[in-house]
């Protein structure tokens, strides 16, 4: 019995430690399916962002209403921009610190994500606010539509990316998000980079091209 | 001395693999390279006579930005550089995908047309 309980810890130190890249699981392709399921999300997810974009591109003309050259705040966005671009680097590493087992450091950068990404969020809302006083509102023109569509389908994957961030504090926190589930972390930063490199495609083509 | 999943593993004791998280300091230049080009493509908007992007060139390197930031993240901090290739194929299945699907799309509203805005 006592063998077998160290032969499990051997098991899960090793696999906590081992690149998380090269772990061959037991499946047909060696991934485990919540990986795999994660990837055919992000790749379906392409292809909801793929039409809101190409929404907004072929309506991104006013016939009424505000112009985005009127009112988009470049500065101001720039900045939401980079602090949700730093949060991609909080998330690495709080995947890299379950990997080495250090719970408390994950803890830190996985806190930072969410922060930095509530930042982000607060950010919109006040953008939203600012557009609406000066009377874009969602039904002013199909420019407004579409851009409040894309962008704030947006801020509803960075939330609940908040929220998944938040309930993996509270696991580790209860002691339920062992090394040998740094898997389940790496799986919800996936999601998180996804919705980065979303924003960067967003943040170039509806902020900053002309 | 039992180790808990909770405890720190002393350094004794891992494994060579564990030279493999030096890569903390690919992704804290990765995040830095990522700031330097997203404050490049702030200046185009700042200085938009700048001669490197001036008139419609300025899409074009807008373009190449956001195409360097994009890769970067998917292959560095999603680690599919690293990852099996099945994972790659999957996801440049759908975005090479959902880019020909609408760029179809784009080309039947007539978006790249001039004067067809609107």
């Amino acid at each position: 019995m006592a063998n077998a309980v160290q032969a499990h810890e051997s098991v899960a130190q090793a696999d906590a430690h081992a690149p998380h890249a090269h772990i061959d699981h037991d499946t047909n392709t060696g991934i485990s399916n919540t990986k795999l399921g994660m990837w055919l999300f992000l790749a379906s997810e392409c292809l909801l962002f793929g039409g809101l974009i190409t929404t907004y591109l072929l309506y991104k003309h006013p016939l009424e209403g505000p112009t985005p050259k009127e009112i988009f705040d470049i500065p101001f966005t720039s900045t939401s921009s980079f602090v949700l671009l730093m949060s991609s680097l909080t998330m690495v590493l709080a995947v890299s610190a379950i990997e080495r087992g250090d719970h408390q450091r994950l803890r830190i950068w996985l806190g930072a994500t969410a922060l930095l990404g509530a930042t982000f969020i607060s950010g919109q809302i006040y953008e939203f606010t600012v557009f609406v006083r000066e009377g874009l509102g969602f039904t002013t023109s199909r420019f407004s539509s579409a851009f409040y569509t894309l962008t704030g389908f947006h801020g509803v994957h960075v939330t609940v990316g908040i929220i998944m961030l938040m309930s993996l504090v509270l696991l580790s926190l209860r002691g339920k998000l062992p090394e040998h589930r740094s898997e389940t972390v790496e799986i919800i930063g996936l999601y998180w980079h996804f919705v980065d490199v979303v924003w960067i495609f967003i943040f170039a083509v509806v902020y900053l091209i002309p | 001395m039992a180790i808990t999943s909770h405890d720190p593993i002393p350094t004794s004791q891992l494994d060579g693999a564990v030279k493999d998280y030096s890569r903390d300091k690919v992704y804290v230049l990765t995040a830095l390279f990522l700031g330097v080009l997203t404050v490049v493509e702030v200046l185009t908007y700042a200085f938009p006579d700048f001669p490197a992007w001036s008139g419609n060139l300025v899409i074009a390197v807008l373009m190449i930005l956001m195409a360097i930031k994009f890769f970067t993240v998917v292959y560095i901090f999603m680690h599919l550089r690293f990852d099996k290739p099945i994972l790659s194929w999957i996801f440049w299945a759908g975005l090479g995908l959902a880019a020909g699907v609408y760029f179809v799309v784009m080309c039947t509203f007539r978006i790249f047309w001039p004067g067809s805005h609107g």
